[in-house]
């Protein structure tokens, strides 16, 4: 079954060989095809290697046979886990339903677009399974390399300037990551993250530790979209194409995070980075982006850029489950991140329909456009409600494995703050389906003052072949609950986090013996889902009913908020200069904190 | 070593590989054994992150790309096109030849001097630009046709993973090195890291090709039939 390990990597990139090789051969709709296809045999692939690494521990697969000697790494690992094969599944997972939904779309550019996507896939498939800091960098740098190209595929000033603040900020985070890659190897002259972890442990976290840690984590959360790291991120969504949103939001986000977790328990989980001082630090960083992200969320009116601040609010909830350093706690923010990427895909293609067939994605200027498609509306409006925290699927099974590993740590008072900041991205969505697909809402609020975006999409595509994808995510997002799925993740957690096992299998060839899973949660807590669908129902009337209202009442409201709302607008300026201070500024803070602990 | 005596390893990678390298690989350049051979995984990621620029490039730069070879660069409306001087043809078809050279040699003594595949790629990449100034743009545009540098680039790149998924069908990891190792210090030596060290400089050469024809099309406006 090793085998299969390098083939999730080498597939793909062979494959957009190929099809860079005779662009101007295939005939239309092959690469379409070819490129679905290929995403789907790395998913199964994927899945077989992470059921491998479920029963017999992970599998260290030492490519060009350079096995490790006298417990000295010499070439580079991957340390399939079943989180990372899982990962890397899902990743595969959600590039198909891109494809089915774009099929069609980029016709043009003789298979180019199809190209891309698959490197992407290969890198980010590499960036999950690796074991070795160098090639995780490498992989790291792959996707941000592919990014920066979709981000700006349509051409536009404000497309090509979206591109250009995502390649600033995240090519600030490559350097930042290779700083911090030199400065632990100038350390321990190790790369493989097994060797790193024997390195490090048991000795006291100088200040060279420290910083190359806040270098590598710093990087991470920039991709990740961590206030303060986040501005690129509404820029770049706001302006690349809908099947690329659907990959930035759906996964190259929030696998930031996960390459986060993974750093922390692969390399410094037994160092000197003192827990008292990490979590506190994670835990306030995640609840901060999940409030900054609701709030920004709710003021948007271009639905991409909705959705984009949406994503940063879930990023720090994610965050929170990674940050209380539990195997409960990562359990929780595994089922979330596979359950928001499967609504956030869904809800970003429901933002294509609307490009293709209404030829616009403003809320305000489609009020009432999307009447004639029912069915995409209700795909809206569920998206928006799950996000709210409707009390079915993954990501509530997420949700109540975070809350629960909250409470463990004494962070108990998180769990309704968390909940209210769904309910506000939720409100968000569903103010937008009731504009949209029923022409609720007629006087506009706050929102009428955000940037919006002449943007169309490739038009003449079918809606029902754009529709599959959507449906099939959403009902795995529902259906996978009646799976052990929840138990898998517990179990995948458990060996994610038993970093002194994954290192004796890494190095020393030891046999593996599971660690005990984290538990699950026995009784269902209804507070979270009511209070986030409360605010969710309740802002979304509020503002589609605003003409309702006695004017006067309406004025007082706006100002009352109108003062939070527009600082909070004129922080995401669309300045890459302000950007980078920002993210220097959140730098400082987490090194700072570790530091002085 | 640390004050808190955090290197815990008794020798750094760095040294271990210096220390066995020509050896076991047969190359008396340590870089190369080190990008190509013991970590050759990271050099294909890299070698794809330049291919993933070049096509992206190419993504961001298609309209007013033509296919024809016969338009002037630089025909922007209203703007004269400066002549090129004979001092310069005379110094570039020279230097042309020269370059190329130079390029192939860095290509081919991969695994003895400094250089290989990407840095010989780039200069014979950049000897390309050469034949523009020495021959100019009708015949650089009739030497590198469009429709074949995409296949030639796509076909460097792909021919590294290929090598490696060679030796998985001999039952090998991923990127094993099946070739005889051969006489340290011969050009053809070290294995398959010549071999992968050719097929990078195509990949390079014709990236850089490709981006400058990218490039000086960029400049000119469309004529009808070109591809919008």
């Amino acid at each position: 079954m090793d085998f299969l390990a390098p083939l999730t990597v080498a597939l793909p990139l062979v494959v957009a060989a190929i099809l860079i090789g005779g662009a101007h051969l295939w005939p239309s709709q092959w690469p379409d095809a070819v490129a679905a296809l290929t995403a789907a045999t790395v998913a199964i692939m994927a899945v077989f290697l992470a059921g491998a690494a479920a029963k017999a521990g992970p599998l260290v697969y030492w490519f060009g046979g350079w096995t490790p000697r006298h417990g000295i790494a010499i070439g580079i690992a991957f340390v399939v886990d079943p989180a990372g094969a899982g990962c890397a599944a899902f990743v595969a997972v959600i590039f198909c339903a891109s494809f089915v939904f774009s099929w069609g779309y980029f016709d043009q550019v003789h298979a180019r677009y199809h190209a891309l996507m698959l490197i992407f896939l290969a890198a980010m498939a590499g960036f999950a399974l690796t074991g070795d800091l160098f090639n995780f960098f490498v992989f790291f740098e792959l996707m941000s390399t592919v990014a920066f190209a979709l981000t700006g595929y349509r051409l536009e000033a404000s497309a090509l300037e979206g591109a250009l603040n995502f390649t600033v900020t995240n090519a600030i985070g490559s350097f930042l990551m290779l700083a911090g890659i030199g400065l632990l190897y100038g350390r321990t002259g190790a790369l493989n993250f097994a060797q790193l972890s024997r390195a490090l442990s048991g000795h006291s976290a100088d200040g060279l530790v420290i910083l190359a840690f806040a270098l590598l984590i710093g990087a991470l959360f920039i991709k990740g979209a961590i206030v303060p790291f986040h501005f690129w991120i509404a820029d770049a969504h706001s302006v690349a194409p809908s099947p690329v949103c659907v990959i930035f939001s759906g996964i190259i986000v929030p696998i930031a995070i996960f390459g986060a977790a993974r750093l922390y328990w692969s390399v410094f989980a037994g160092s000197g980075i003192a827990q008292a001082q990490l979590r506190p630090l994670l835990v306030w960083l995640g609840t901060a982006t999940a409030v900054t992200g609701g709030l920004v969320a709710l003021m948007q009116r271009d639905v991409k850029r909705l959705l984009a601040f949406s994503t940063v609010s879930h990023m720090g909830v994610l965050l929170v489950g990674v940050g209380l350093l539990s195997a409960g706690g990562l359990a929780g923010g595994m089922l979330y991140l596979l359950g928001h990427g499967l609504v956030k895909g869904a809800l970003f293609m429901v933002g294509g329909i609307l490009l293709a067939s209404c030829a616009g994605i403003d809320e305000i200027e489609l009020r009432g456009a999307g009447k004639a498609f029912p069915l995409t509306g209700i795909a809206y409006a569920l998206g928006g409600l799950l996000l709210a925290g409707l009390p079915v699927g993954l990501e509530h099974q997420g949700r109540e494995l975070i809350d629960a590993a909250a409470e463990a740590h004494g962070y108990a008072f998180l769990a309704p703050i968390l909940s209210a900041t769904g309910g506000l991205t939720g409100a968000g969505i569903l103010r937008g389906a009731g504009r949209i697909f029923l022409a609720l809402g007629p006087e506009p609020g706050e929102e009428q003052q955000s940037p919006s975006e002449e943007e169309r999409e490739q038009q003449d595509r079918p809606v029902w072949l754009m529709l599959l994808p959507i449906g099939a995510m959403l009902a795995c997002e529902l259906m996978l609950q009646a799976f052990p799925t929840e138990a898998a993740v517990r179990v995948a957690a458990a060996s994610f986090t038993a970093t002194g096992s994954v290192v004796a299998t890494v190095l020393d060839g030891a046999t593996w013996s599971p660690p005990p899973a984290p538990p699950g949660v026995t009784e269902t807590q209804m507070m979270g889902p009511i209070i986030g669908l409360s605010v969710a129902l309740g802002i979304a009337a509020l503002e589609l009913g605003r003409h309702h209202f006695p004017r006067n009442l309406v004025r007082v409201a706006d100002l009352a908020l109108g003062w939070l709302f527009s600082a909070l607008d004129r922080l995401h300026n669309g300045i890459v200069g302000d950007y980078v201070a920002w993210l220097m500024l959140g730098l400082l803070v987490i090194g700072g904190v570790l530091a002085i602990g | 070593m640390g004050a808190s005596g955090i290197r815990t390893l008794s020798r750094s990678l760095c040294d271990i590989l210096n220390a066995v390298g020509t050896s076991e690989r047969h190359g008396t350049n340590i870089v190369t054994l080190v990008n190509f051979d013991y970590r050759g995984f990271d050099t294909l990621g890299e070698e794809y992150i330049l291919f993933a620029a070049v096509i992206g490039a190419v993504l961001l730069m298609r309209t007013h790309r033509g296919e024809k070879t016969s338009a002037r660069p630089g025909k922007v409306s209203e703007q004269p096109v400066p002549l090129r001087t004979d001092a310069v043809a005379l110094g570039s078809r020279p230097a042309l030849g020269l370059t190329l050279i130079f390029g192939m040699y860095v290509v081919l003594h991969a695994q003895l001097t400094p250089g290989g595949g990407f840095q010989g790629g780039a200069i014979i990449g950049s000897a390309t630009l050469l034949l523009y100034l020495g021959f100019g743009y009708r015949t650089w545009r009739q030497v590198m046709p469009t429709a074949v540098l995409d296949p030639v680039e796509a076909f460097g790149a792909g021919a590294f993973v290929v090598a490696g998924l060679a030796a998985m069908a001999a039952g090998a990891p991923f990127l094993t090195n099946l070739l005889p190792l051969g006489k340290t210090g011969s050009v053809i030596s070290a294995g398959e890291i010549p071999l992968i060290n050719i097929a990078v400089a195509i990949a390079v050469s014709t990236g850089f090709a490709v981006l400058f024809v990218e490039y000086l099309e960029e400049t000119r406006e469309p004529d009808a039939g070109d591809e919008e």
